[in-house]
């Protein structure tokens, strides 16, 4: 109530101060966006999260009367360095966060205080996550791969980046749906576990098609099945699908990225009703869906409900699944994450 | 050949992208300079220009444009390093220590402008040696470093500390490797790379991430060279008058081959991994001195003695990029600093490293080579003005800056009380001559040592022939004992009797 009634007078007194300052500024105070937009990447330039940002925002900036200017805000726990910067600027709309999946994770790994619902999301796409082997890997089916597993348990090691990691979760998620298990070994980051891969440090690998595209076409990773729904044609080459194979899948699979950009739940519905419709028309452009195609990523384009749902969706699945793993540093019960 | 002609176009468009951008002159410009004054003021050395610049562009700038400070500020210190060698006898930076041995004699019998004009083109030329190797052997490496895992990885960071050790040390080598180790278990600090547990932290907050590599890399070069300048104030000397410093080019193309043969010798212990520029300059000079027809006049003046030491110092620093950007093993102090710079900007140097970004590089290479050249042929002046500004004025400067580089990378108020405590143990272990770059070298790759030593254990349920039963580490572990017992007092002892038999 309190603050309502802030807000009604601090409105009241700019209202007055419009009138004072003048007719045209008033005008332009009304209408979002009048000054450049900053869009703060909580992970590295060059990165997923930072093409698909710089990409989006130059295709939306045609749509608006303002330039964006997109940053990095790197750091912290899983992103949270990032995500408290914008979290400090006000919320009139002229900050945002470009930001992925894995950063549902930064307040159960003690980043921050706040549940995903704090922001107001916008997903552009993702890449889906495939198993590979090494090129010269004895193994050429998932199931081959799989019986093997069967026959020694826990002793193939399976490389899939950090612990808690959107990859890892998609292992975790083929060991259940088909009733094996592998040797997870963590790694900081895809890169270095498809380098482990290539070197035969590990005999499998569960990372993105966009991250593994370059490997696969230069012959040095040898793909056996995507986890999501549909196979997937690949340089004249088709890689089935992981759902056709072990019927259980679907209860786990899939678990899919989600790359786009949020801001603040809190920002006034003039703010999100023009960067929605700006957003709408840059992923109906043929420079986002010829991007996508080129770099191997699946067209998402939600906002607002059904981008959170999908966010919290994603949230309760890594939430409960670190805090399984014993590596989660708040119990997601207490940020009131619900189980899955 | 079909190789070498993709980098070569490569390197082209690259070039002529950076080239076109004219915010890369700014940069250069700057950086260049900078660089030259930090080398030319002795007491401020290449590895402090990069570091003071990593902390000042760190993770605010993009990190394309970041690379042109902090590569044109190493190539210009480097270079720098040789005017005061030249002109006071004083080393402006280690690197620079063989350049005085002929340089100064030069500049006493008046021929300082000639012997300053030599150096420039030296440097340049053996920076585009160094660069040229660059370009040509990343990409071959980058091939057959695919092939590495993580016990080779873990074995190639280890040689790294102990060879830094061995080589950078005065007297003992065991004293490099004391240093080195220390690095090693600073980098043990905070969360374990593979299960996330909990090492030393002492239930301190600010310790979980471990220590920052900036407020490290700043405390182990910059405090202790600040404290000891404090210390013992070197009047500043007036230089003696210089003549014409452009060269002529007939002095220049009968020296061609001395030149060649000192960029390859500093492309190769650039290579090295953790051994730098001044080691570089003194095995050129050495190779020179024994090599060359007026060898006996080394050390008495001879512009060949010169041009060995200076064209090998600005070629290691290509040959120091090499390890750094296949292996993400630094070959120079320098290149530590910039591996910290990568490491804020989460760039992972190996066989993912993006092509494009080690074309960038090579590309900013040459263009501050260039700058370097013009400057050092057409501004020298201000240099040799510069050499002339006393230590109790640009020492406290650099501490404010070197303050507010560590302070603005992670903006924490404990990485300056961590700068000031390593500065405050470098500067101890400085007395007693416990060289400074192997702990540096340790805690740089540490982090690395650490996550492959254990993941290959972990890979093989604790089993230490895992660095023995595949061939590159078994090559790897040989290099590394035969390093440690090659200096053992013992085995040097039985060398020397077999020799004398």
């Amino acid at each position: 109530m309190q603050i309502n009634r802030m807000k009604k007078a601090l409105q009241l007194a700019l209202f007055g101060a419009t009138i004072v300052t003048g007719y045209s500024s008033g005008a332009a105070a009304q209408d979002y966006p009048f000054r450049d937009i900053t869009t703060a990447v909580v992970w590295g330039a060059g990165g997923g999260t930072d093409s698909i940002n710089r990409m989006i925002m130059s295709e939306m900036e045609k749509h608006l009367p303002v330039s964006i200017n997109v940053i990095n805000k790197t750091g912290g726990v899983a992103g949270s360095n990032g995500m408290v910067y914008v979290m400090n600027q006000p919320d009139d709309g002229y900050t945002l966060v470009g930001l992925s999946e894995s950063n549902v994770t930064a307040a159960v790994q003690g980043g921050w205080d706040k549940k995903f619902s704090y922001w107001h999301p916008f997903i552009v796409g993702g890449s889906p996550d495939l198993i590979s082997v090494p090129a010269n890997s004895p193994y050429n089916t998932l199931e081959e791969l799989v019986d093997a597993a069967k026959q020694a348990p826990g002793t193939i090691p399976a490389a899939a980046s950090g612990s808690g990691s959107i990859h890892h979760l998609n292992l975790l998620a083929i060991e259940k749906g088909a009733e094996t298990t592998f040797k997870f070994v963590p790694y900081k980051g895809s890169a270095p576990g498809q380098e482990a891969a290539i070197a035969g440090e590990v005999q499998l690998v569960v990372t993105s098609l966009a991250e593994q595209a370059p490997l696969i076409e230069g012959g040095l990773l040898k793909p056996l099945a995507m986890l999501t729904p549909d196979d997937v044609s690949f340089g004249g080459n088709n890689i089935p699908s992981a759902f056709g194979i072990y019927a259980g899948l679907d209860a786990y699979l899939p678990l899919k990225q989600a790359i786009g950009f949020a801001i603040h739940a809190s920002a006034s519905d003039d703010v999100k009703t023009a960067l929605t419709a700006a957003f709408d028309k840059a992923m109906a452009s043929s420079v986002v869906s010829d991007w996508a195609t080129a770099n191997y990523y699946d067209i998402g384009g939600q906002s607002g409900d059904e981008a959170s749902a999908l966010f919290s969706t994603l949230e309760s699945t890594f939430a409960w699944t670190l805090n399984d793993l014993g590596v989660a540093k708040v119990d997601p019960m207490t940020l009131g994450i619900d189980k899955p | 050949m079909e190789f070498l002609s993709t980098q070569i176009t490569g390197f082209m468009h690259a070039f002529v992208l950076l080239a076109s951008d004219p915010v890369t002159y700014a940069y250069l410009i700057v950086s260049v300079f900078l660089g030259i004054v930090f080398g030319a003021l002795p007491g401020l050395t290449a590895t402090l220009a990069v570091t003071i610049l990593t902390g000042f562009f760190g993770n605010k700038f993009p990190l394309e444009q970041s690379m042109i400070a902090l590569i044109g500020a190493y190539v210009g210190a480097i270079y720098g390093g040789s005017y005061p060698s030249i002109l006071l006898n004083i080393p402006g930076t280690a690197a620079s220590a063989a350049t005085a041995m002929d340089g100064y004699p030069l500049a006493k019998r008046g021929r300082g402008g000639e012997a300053l004009g030599l150096t420039t083109t030296a440097s340049f030329i053996g920076t585009l040696i160094g660069t040229a190797f660059l370009l040509a052997f990343v990409g071959l490496l980058l091939l057959v470093s695919k092939n590495i895992a993580s016990p080779e990885k873990a074995l190639l960071a280890l040689f790294g500390v102990l060879l830094s050790g061995t080589l950078m040390s005065k007297d003992l080598p065991i004293k490099g490797w004391i240093s080195g180790l220390i690095g090693l278990s600073m980098a043990m600090v905070g969360m374990d790379p593979i299960l996330s547990e909990v090492r030393y932290t002492f239930d301190w907050s600010y310790l979980l991430s471990g220590f920052q590599v900036v407020p490290v890399l700043m405390g182990a070069f910059a405090i202790p060279q600040i404290l000891e300048g404090m210390r013992s104030t070197l009047v500043a000397q007036k230089p003696p008058p210089v003549g014409r410093i452009v060269p002529r080019l007939g002095a220049l193309f009968s020296r061609l081959g001395t030149i060649a043969r000192s960029g390859v010798i500093g492309t190769g212990v650039g290579a090295l991994p953790g051994v730098g520029e001044d080691v570089a300059g003194w095995v050129s000079y050495g190779v020179g001195k024994s090599v060359s027809k007026d060898g006996d006049q080394f050390g008495k003046g001879s512009i060949n003695g010169l041009i060995c030491a200076e064209a090998a110092n600005n070629a290691a620093i290509g040959g120091a990029l090499i390890p750094l950007l296949v292996l993400g093993i630094p070959g120079s102090p320098p290149a530590a600093a910039l591996l910290g710079a990568l490491k804020i900007n989460n760039v992972i140097p190996g066989p993912t490293i993006d092509p494009s970004f080690v074309l960038h590089v090579v590309a900013i290479l040459v263009l501050a080579s260039f700058t370097m050249v013009l400057m050092g042929l057409f501004t020298a002046r201000i240099f040799i003005l510069v050499l002339q500004i006393p230590q109790t004025v640009f020492l406290p400067i650099v501490l404010i800056l070197t303050t507010i580089g560590s302070f603005s990378v992670g903006g924490g108020i404990n990485d300056l009380y961590l700068m000031l405590g390593v500065g405050l143990v470098v500067t101890a272990m400085n007395a007693m001559q416990y060289p400074v770059a192997p702990l540096v070298i340790g805690v740089i790759l540490g982090g690395l040592f650490d996550e492959t030593f254990r993941r290959s254990l972990f890979l093989s349920d604790g089993d230490f022939s895992i660095f023995i039963s595949r061939p590159g580490a078994a090559v790897l572990l040989a290099l590394n004992v035969l390093l440690v017992l090659s200096q053992l007092p013992a085995t040097k002892l039985i060398f020397s009797r077999l020799r004398k038999r």
